[in-house]
């Protein structure tokens, strides 16, 4: 009996064709017991995500054939008018689709590197399969060896540790400075696109206090708005000021709208507490000058960027550990199914559809 | 020396080398008080020497235990350079005295005096550390390094909350402490107050304290500069404090 994998992914198709194939989670249960009824698959496990759709399934056909009924399955079930080109889908057996599963867990092959949201996903659609006994013995050991090895690579690595994106940097620099976001006022400078973002990732991570102010009233409004912030007029900015922990700042202005002169009397009126500036803005709208000044943090957009890129490097260079780890762990998978099986040729060989679009 | 890479690489998860190295130096030291103990029949906590190393163990074994867990192991950078240093501060002279031939008969005013002081002492000395922690991430985050957010370390406001309230209990337990004074000494002398350099160093040290304290209430004073204060105070106290034991008449009559 051999461990495949049939899938498309955000690496090989866009979403276009994904949502094609997409399966609805009320439907997984009976498309499951369709599959073990038809005899191509006597374990299976359907996951369905906005980055993926995959197969697993432990089947007593060879490789190659197994993976031809797994291809009609889905252009079948996913009501799609055609089947899926080679190029856009994948095919994988033996020890490879193996390695595959503990990718996905372990968040390698998301498009986020190391995100962890895939574990959950793939988590409950194991449970949905093993719920509705359309798990086994080869299914079961190979989910819960691939959680486990999820786990040790999220603890002895750092492949989930930091953002990716600007706004995710500015909020990881937030809660390095205050304890707690939730009672943080913020002030937004300039309703920008980017600034939105920046405000929607501080709102997700418990920010309530939000106040905008712009030159053009109607874009603070509808920011203020989306946030259950208020909005106040360009001019008034600096008044409340002194309440403000972090603010952020994109407006089109040519000269500096915050600079050090104006901020050194503003920070004895805070009593000195801890401000984080966030200059999203180019040209920039805060003077650099400021960040001389005791228990303030600032960031443009620069710094940001260059934290975000540091830390998608430092990811990339975890990897590396990552698969050592994955390796290390699939060997007692793999090495039983070797000794039971050793002149299976079709286990070991990686395939890819051979059918092509109609 | 080790934790001195540490900082450099950010504090992260996996200084599993400086914790083997803690560990090593604590069986040493285990050994050395145990053998100390059995030569001497008896706990080995009989003069300022032995008092500080027995804190020092204390805060190992506290940091091993911590240590366990993978998110704490990072404190060890810091504990070893605390450990460090108090260990340099037992090895000043005369601090490790012979016992006297008689028994030494401790009385209760003296025993909580001493134990008032030795925990304002405690908590000035951790929120020593909770400074030099605000002040590596308070630099790192000045400087946009990639580490301040990377490293385990709490954020800035809350260490400068555990700061101040460290402060705050090691002012008061040395109030507490200093409050004894009066007492003991009407015991010892019949008068209730007698100038000893240890007695006037200690006031002047209380003074300081409440004054590092006041400051930042009435004035605003915070961040970098109330833990740069904080953190040299304490290096004074590591640095003069058995200075002005061997000059105290009042212990060491």
């Amino acid at each position: 009996m051999n461990i495949i994998v049939i899938g498309l992914s955000h690496h090989t198709s866009p979403v276009e064709l994904r949502e094609r194939f997409a399966f609805a989670e009320s439907k997984i249960p009976a498309a499951l017991a369709q599959l073990r009824a038809s005899g191509v698959a006597a374990e299976a496990v359907i996951l369905s995500t906005c980055n993926r759709v995959e197969i697993y399934a432990a089947t007593p056909l060879p490789p190659a054939k197994a993976f031809s009924e797994l291809t009609d399955f889905l252009v079948r079930t996913g009501g799609a008018a055609f089947a899926p080109s080679a190029e856009t889908v994948y095919t994988l057996a033996g020890p490879q689709s193996l390695r595959h599963l503990f990718k996905v867990a372990c968040g390698l092959d998301s498009m986020v590197l190391g995100e962890t949201e895939i574990l959950g996903q793939l988590k409950s659609a194991y449970e949905l399969a093993r719920h509705h006994q359309h798990t086994g013995a080869k299914l079961n050991k190979a989910f819960q060896r691939a959680f486990h090895v999820a786990k040790h690579v999220r603890t002895h690595t750092n492949i989930q540790r930091g953002s990716v994106s600007v706004a995710s940097v500015a909020v990881e620099l937030a809660e390095k400075i205050f304890s707690s976001l939730a009672e943080r006022p913020v002030l937004v400078i300039g309703a920008g696109d980017t600034s939105g973002k920046v405000v929607r990732a501080l709102f997700s991570r418990g920010v309530k206090n939000i106040i905008v102010t712009s030159r053009t009233p109607e874009n603070a409004e509808a920011l203020a708005k989306e946030f259950n912030g208020r909005a106040i007029p360009f001019d008034d900015w600096a008044a409340g000021f002194d309440k403000i922990d972090i603010a952020i700042s994109s407006t089109a202005s040519p000269h500096p709208v915050l600079d050090r002169a104006k901020l050194e009397p503003l920070m004895k009126l805070r009593k000195h507490r801890s401000l984080l500036l966030i200059d999203i803005a180019v040209p920039r709208d805060i003077d650099p000058a400021v960040n001389f000044l005791e228990n303030v943090y600032l960031y443009n957009i620069d710094d940001l960027q260059a934290i975000a890129d540091d830390y998608l490097k430092l990811r990339k260079e975890e990897i590396a550990q990552c698969e050592r780890i994955i390796d290390e762990k699939i060997k007692p998978l793999i090495e039983p199914a070797k000794a039971q099986a050793p002149t299976d040729d079709g286990a070991l060989r990686v395939a890819r559809s051979a059918r092509n679009p109609s | 020396m080790y934790s001195v890479f540490l900082w450099r690489k950010g504090f992260r998860k996996d200084d599993r080398v400086n914790y083997l190295l803690l560990l090593a130096a604590f069986v040493l030291h285990t050994t050395a008080m145990l053998k100390r103990g059995f030569s001497i029949n008896s706990c080995p906590v009989n003069n300022l020497y032995e008092a500080t190393l027995f804190i020092v163990w204390a805060i190992a074994a506290a940091y091993l235990i911590l240590g366990l867990f993978q998110r704490f192991r990072f404190l060890g950078a810091f504990a070893s350079h605390v450990l460090f240093f108090i260990g340099v501060f037992a090895l000043m002279p005369a601090l490790d005295a012979p016992p006297s031939a008689s028994p030494n008969t401790l009385g209760t005013l003296t025993s909580l005096h001493a134990a008032l002081i030795l925990l304002a002492i405690g908590s000035f000395g951790l929120s020593a550390i909770a400074a030099l922690m605000f002040l590596t991430e308070e630099h790192d985050l000045k400087f946009h390094k990639l580490r301040a957010i990377f490293s385990l370390l709490p954020p800035i406001q809350r260490l400068e909350r555990v700061m101040n309230g460290l402060l705050l209990w090691g002012i008061f337990l040395f109030t507490a402490g200093l409050a004894v004074c009066p007492f003991l000494l009407k015991q010892k002398y019949g008068v209730w107050f007698k100038s000893d350099p240890l007695l006037d160093y200690s006031i002047f040290i209380w003074l300081f304290y409440l004054g590092l304290i006041i400051s930042r209430w009435k004035f605003g004073q915070g961040g970098r500069r109330f833990a740069w204060s904080t953190m040299l105070s304490f290096a004074f106290i590591l640095l003069t404090f058995w200075g002005f034991i061997l000059l105290s008449q009042v212990h060491h009559p």
